[in-house]
């Protein structure tokens, strides 16, 4: 009797589970197809828009006038832009540089400034066009090698990533690393992600182009404007000693808390709530934060600006405060450089008060230094005769000379004007030197203050 | 003839006064009253929703004032200057919001939060640094910013988030997480310029990696268990 109840039991469980398997079984399989459309959607967008790409940049190389030429090329930027999302898209071991992507990128950037240039009047350089026609000839074969994937996903079975080592590979019989395929060997890939590994490293053994744009280069460049010699750990304690005294912070006994490489590389410290970073080269302070909590707000933001402009003074900074962004127990406040009238943006300072008794809680001096140079000023142009070159009814609040940065870090001189047009404020920015309307920045309100988009 | 009047009996009539008065503004406009620990209604749940924006988890918005709510309240008091009292009166309410208002162009036009990449930013931060230092939690949100301006990586924050293996959080979820509130702001602050990774566009926990590429990268910094590097 009991036998019987046990077995009918077992054999029910067994049904249900079995049911219960196949359901999920379906389902699995149900996000299986899901995410392979997903991928296979990917893949093809990505030779679409690459094919499309390449089409649009011969085209561009042909056309003769400034219309069709800036049609084709504003195309190849927005197709590079596209080819770029679903590349990105494609299933991957690993994230790691992609050269399919810095060349997509700057494929792109480079029919960008072209455009403008025409855009703005100009005419296309004979070492412009030929870079144009370099970059079309690198294109094609790789428009032609992501084809023949895809062709070969349906002809030899190709998986999306490479399989995972065997227990052999594993205990170090033989290796096979995503890096092993990226070395550019022409042994025909095993998957979609080698195959395009590959790609990637044949692109990566040919020369960078040459051209002037917003992603010409990934390799920042070196900081302008720290001091001279280099300073022991000894001496940057001495230095972070100094600035804590002179921001009010006595008796503090920092902690060691190792060594930042690279150009702007130095000493960290610690202590309590307290982050700091002493850069090696003429030690000056890079980064202060104190994390501390912050009791009952009794300044206003008004009285936070007077706070801060004493702070800058007691560290023996000339600078004017630009903008302030109200974190509510705390203001951000950005400053920069003024030079005679010309406020220099890119030589910055970010500064942070605690709005319960005004103590300085945040400095933030690399942008300063990594851009801080002597700059010379061309001679400019007249107020009067750049204000002409306004559009109409665009109502001039203020106005004043800067130094901005455009894209790829390099610097403008220009009139800043900020005004209104049709209910929308403005940072309008014209060349000094020429009255070329170099960049527009449109101000929002946000709850935390002025924002620049 | 005397009449006596016990305290206690004073308290109990004047709570029964006050709830009752209260009662009527059941479904009032959040900032009309003294909320805290007990109220009910639409503008509790205005207010957890409110909570909730900025990183102060409240769990699900269900209208009741509870010990999940009060906490938040604490915490968002306590991260903005007010006094700590737990309830969500006139100062605390207003600051609330003006945090989570609206952004307006120059003529007060409303024009949207403008936080949408704020928001997956802030996910991404609080997936990825979650326990780390607030200055590493800035600096996780900038190596993301800093491969938008490297050519190699795609050009927005949700395809850079998204993309294939390039966070764990992603793989197993914790991107969907609700954001801390120190994540919303290390996010904010990111964006606003900040970039205390100094142009990192990798980072790694060494304890828990065993990807070979990423130790090949040159190193920069470590702030709390990141290694962030080029």
């Amino acid at each position: 009797m009991h036998k019987k109840l046990w077995v009918s039991a077992l054999a029910l469980a067994f049904v249900i589970s079995l049911g219960w398997g196949a359901n999920e079984y379906r389902v699995a399989d149900k996000y299986r197809l899901a995410g392979e459309n997903n991928n296979r959607r990917a893949l093809t967008d990505f030779a679409s828009h690459l094919d499309q790409l390449e089409t649009d940049m011969a085209k561009g190389t042909v056309a003769s006038n400034p219309a069709q030429k800036i049609l084709y090329l504003s195309q190849v930027s927005s197709k590079s832009d596209v080819a770029l999302k679903d590349f990105a898209q494609i299933p991957a071991d690993q994230t790691g540089l992609s050269y399919v992507g810095q060349f997509l990128t700057q494929s792109g950037d480079f029919a960008k400034t072209l455009t403008q240039k025409v855009a703005g009047g100009g005419t296309i350089s004979v070492e412009e066009e030929k870079t144009l026609r370099d970059i079309h000839e690198r294109i094609m074969p790789v428009n032609q090698k992501v084809q023949d994937l895809i062709t070969r996903m349906d002809t030899e079975n190709l998986v999306w990533t490479d399989p995972a080592p065997t227990m052999k590979q594993r205990l170090g019989f033989g290796t096979k690393i995503a890096e092993a395929a990226a070395d550019g060997s022409e042994a025909p890939s095993k998957s979609v992600r080698s195959g395009l590994d590959q790609l990637d490293a044949s692109l990566q053994k040919l020369p960078p182009f040459s051209y002037t744009g917003e992603y010409a280069t990934r390799v920042v460049s070196k900081p302008l404007g720290l001091p001279a010699g280099e300073v022991t750990q000894g001496q940057a304690l001495v230095k972070a000693r100094d600035f804590l005294d002179k921001i009010g912070y006595t008796n503090k006994t920092l902690e060691f808390d190792g060594e930042s490489q690279g150009e702007l590389g130095g000493y960290k410290w610690k202590v309590n709530d307290i982050y700091m970073e002493v850069c090696r080269q003429g030690g000056v302070i890079t980064l202060f934060r104190d994390q501390r909590a912050i009791e009952p707000k009794t300044l206003s933001i008004e009285e936070a600006v007077t706070k801060a402009n004493l702070a800058l003074k007691s560290l023996g900074w000339q600078l004017v405060i630009t903008s302030s962004e109200d974190f509510g127990s705390y203001v951000q406040f950005d400053a920069v450089v003024e030079e005679n009238g010309v406020r220099i943006y890119p030589d910055k300072v970010r500064l942070m008060i605690a709005l319960d008794n005004g103590q300085l809680i945040g400095l933030d001096s690399v942008p300063f230094y990594a851009f801080h140079h002597a700059r010379t000023f061309p001679t400019k142009l007249p107020l009067d005769q750049v204000l002409r070159k306004l559009r109409p009814n665009f109502q001039v609040l203020e106005s004043r000379l800067a130094v901005i940065v455009k894209a790829g870090n390099q610097e403008v001189y220009c009139y800043e004007f900020r005004g209104r047009y049709q209910g929308e404020e403005y940072l309008l920015y014209l060349n000094a030197v020429t009255g070329v309307e170099e960049n527009i920045q449109r101000i929002i309100k946000t709850p935390r203050g002025e924002y620049l988009k | 003839m005397k009449v006596h009047v016990r305290p206690w009996a004073l308290v109990i009539a004047f709570v029964l006064i006050v709830s009752i008065a209260l009662s009527g503004f059941a479904y009032a406009a959040l900032g009309d009253r003294l909320l805290g620990r007990g109220s009910k209604g639409s503008e509790v749940i205005e207010l957890q929703k409110k909570l909730a924006q900025l990183g102060y988890t409240i769990g699900t918005a269900d209208g009741k004032f509870g010990s999940k709510t009060e906490a938040a309240v604490r915490r968002f008091q306590k991260e903005h200057g007010l006094r700590v009292d737990g309830l969500a009166g006139t100062q605390t309410i207003k600051e609330l919001k003006r945090l989570t208002g609206q952004s307006t162009n120059a003529s007060g036009k409303a024009v949207g939060y403008k936080n949408i990449d704020t928001n997956l930013l802030a996910r991404t931060v609080n997936a990825e640094a979650r326990g780390e230092p607030y200055v590493g939690q800035v600096a996780v949100a900038a190596v993301i910013l800093n491969r938008i301006s490297d050519p190699a990586f795609p050009k927005t924050v949700a395809d850079i988030v998204y993309q294939p293996r390039a966070f764990s959080s992603v793989d197993d979820g914790q991107i969907n997480l609700p954001p801390s509130s120190s994540a919303i702001r290390a996010a904010q602050e990111a964006i606003s310029g900040s970039d205390p990774s100094k142009g990192a566009i990798f980072f790694f926990n060494p304890a828990k990696t065993t990807n070979k590429y990423i130790w090949s990268r040159p190193q920069i910094i470590k702030i709390g268990n990141h290694i962030f590097t080029k």
